[in-house]
């Protein structure tokens, strides 16, 4: 899997392309301690590149989602492929996370909330 | 040096000597330049008589013997001097030899002593950052290099180095060296031009470590060339110290297997212990549960439990994760579940649900995970549930099509709060309710495709008439064939609940 990051003011930016699964995940884990270590980190996470996505990986998810909101920031998702929403809608994770279609609108978020 | 080794050979010059008195010299000296290094003199000499003959006969160009014979001259006197100064280089000269060797022999035996303690030293660390400095230290000094240094790939890094004493030689040298010692298999010995960059002359021998150059053995010294005895045993201790990270490495991977292992039955162990094994006889039910474990245990369970005055209550559960934290998660959850079903008054499962997630909040989130669960409970043909997070659940009237029952809340330790409510279905004879977990539907073939929903929906729908045990075998059955030949990645889970 392909991990890409950029920060537009404040906001951590990760796109991932490929498999987002067990074997996967320690990178994403690493990318999302790393970047909520020193603040309330607000991370928009794309994964308009993935079509696949196991329980490890959304737990990968959950954890980061819950330690940027600890410390007062949130992780917010993007651009799901049908596969990924259906998991993510099957198992009520869109309750947990805010989800938007577009990267753009989710990046916004964050200065409207 | 000289006067040193004439010193040691005293007593032979000393008997030149008196053979010189005995035929009538009074003087013997052996002089350096101009300063007597030896002299001999009979008891009579003092004053020096004018008719004395005056022999001289060179060692080397700068030492010589002297002889001085008072009166009469000896026939031959002067060749048997020249012959004896010659004896006396000889012996200087063999000397010399000797303290040449015996300083050799010193530095060989202590070269050899440094090897045996390299082999001593090193044979005892599983560490390998530990056994990588000790082999950069020991090196160092058997090659006299002013810094040694040990470089090392390990799998899906790049490679990392250990200097002794300190990092002499640029990181930027140091690659292009490993690099082209990698690439050639032959050792890197720096050229003029690089030496005159880097500061420091350097040698790079390639390691093989299980047969892939994945090593190296580098020195570095500020002043001095690598000589050839100094390559050759650079790359005699390349060899050695590549069969001592071979040892450590392979040692390491015993031991992370066997520790596997271990984790391994200790799951398994914990899973298989809790899981029932054998479901209760309720009237108007007919029941079957069972759980396949992957490989590398996951978090799977499923639990029946009866006690009098209160509903039959089950649960199938899923924690995200694999090995022994998600055997011990679950072990956690499950015991949990089964404490809260048998209060009094029974609480509804989405009462369950929300008391157990208050209660393991803190512990999910401790280890990163958390647990889909499917609770319900049965009571004359009343079936009550509530789903948090859990799929698939699929339920089929006996007059209808199978469907997947979604959840209404998230997963066991996703959010402070749960949303899971509760949710009744009349349960008749026919009716039927298949509680499985994700290891069936994300079940993958060869082209990496998933089993996914609707193949398990329109196979219940075709074994619904089935008794429970022989709809769980038959989709046990279709999800093996689909995913045959490839590893079973997570556990598999299943729970049969059909009204009779």
């Amino acid at each position: 899997m392909d991990l890409q990051s950029k920060s537009i003011d404040n906001i951590k930016v990760l796109t991932l392309t490929g498999r987002f699964d067990a074997l996967t995940s320690p990178k994403v884990q690493s990318w999302l301690e790393d970047v909520s270590k020193n603040q309330p980190a607000q991370i928009v996470v794309n994964l308009s590149g993935v079509n696949f996505i196991d329980s490890t990986a959304l737990s990968t998810l959950v954890a980061g989602m819950k330690r940027a909101r600890q410390a007062g920031g949130d992780l917010r998702l993007c651009k799901l492929q049908q596969p990924v929403r259906m998991i993510i809608e099957l198992t009520r994770l869109d309750k947990a996370f805010e989800i938007f279609p577009g990267e753009e609108e989710t990046v916004q978020s964050f200065s409207a909330s | 040096m000289l006067r040193q080794i004439l010193t040691r050979n005293h007593n032979q010059i000393k008997a030149i000597a008196e053979a010189w008195f005995s035929s009538g010299a009074n003087y013997f000296g052996v002089l350096e330049n101009e300063t007597p290094l030896f002299e001999f003199r009979t008891r009579s000499t003092g004053d020096i008589e004018l008719t004395q003959q005056l022999l001289r006969a060179p060692i080397d160009s700068n030492v010589r013997v002297e002889v001085r014979l008072p009166g009469l001259v000896i026939s031959g006197a002067q060749t048997r001097l020249s012959a004896e100064a010659n004896l006396i280089a000889q012996v200087i000269r063999l000397s010399t030899n000797l303290e040449g060797l015996t300083a050799e022999l010193i530095d060989t035996q202590d070269q050899l002593l440094a090897i045996y303690n390299l082999t001593q030293g090193t044979r005892h660390y599983i560490d390998i950052e530990k056994l990588l400095k000790q082999l950069a230290k020991e090196t160092a000094e058997l090659v006299r290099a002013d810094s040694a240094f040990v470089v090392l790939e390990m799998p899906g890094q790049s490679y990392f180095v250990e200097h002794y004493p300190e990092k002499m030689l640029d990181d930027r040298y140091l690659d292009l060296a490993y690099r082209s010692a990698r690439q050639t298999g032959h050792p890197y010995l720096s050229s003029e031009e690089l030496r005159t960059k880097a500061l420091v002359n350097f040698l790079l021998v390639p390691i093989r470590i299980l047969d892939e150059p994945s090593a190296a053995l580098g020195f570095t010294k500020k002043t001095g060339d690598f000589m050839s005895p100094d390559m050759k045993l650079a790359q005699a201790l390349a060899e050695h110290s590549g069969a001592q990270i071979e040892n450590v490495l392979l040692y390491k991977k015993n031991l992370d297997q066997m520790k596997l292992q271990t984790e391994l039955e200790l799951a398994h162990q914990v899973q298989l212990n809790l899981l029932p094994r054998k479901p209760p006889h309720i009237n108007g039910l007919d029941l079957w549960a069972a759980s396949r474990p992957a490989l590398q245990v996951g978090g799977d369970f499923f639990d029946f439990q009866q006690k009098k005055g209160h509903p039959l209550s089950f649960a199938v559960g899923d924690i995200s994760g694999k090995g022994l934290p998600a055997a011990l998660l679950m072990s956690m959850t499950r015991t949990a579940i089964r404490s809260k079903a048998n209060d009094t008054p029974s609480p509804s499962p989405g009462d369950i649900v929300s008391e157990v997630n208050e209660e393991l909040y803190d512990d999910f989130t401790d280890v990163n995970m958390f647990a889909t669960v499917f609770v319900g409970q049965y009571n004359h043909r009343h079936l009550i549930y509530a789903n948090a997070g859990h799929s698939p659940v699929i339920y089929r009237p006996v007059r209808g099509e199978a469907r997947l029952l979604e959840a209404d809340g998230t997963a066991l330790g996703v959010l402070p709060t749960s949303f899971s409510q509760d949710h009744e279905l009349t349960f008749q004879p026919g009716d039927l309710l298949v509680v499985g977990t994700d290891g069936l539907n994300e079940t993958q073939n060869e082209k990496q495709e998933m089993f996914g929903y609707d193949r398990l929906l329109d196979l219940v729908n075709t074994v619904s008439d089935f008794p429970a045990q022989e709809i769980g075998q038959a989709l046990y059955q279709a999800v093996t064939s689909f995913g045959a030949g490839e590893p079973q990645f997570d556990d598999q889970t299943l729970m049969v609940i059909k009204g009779i």
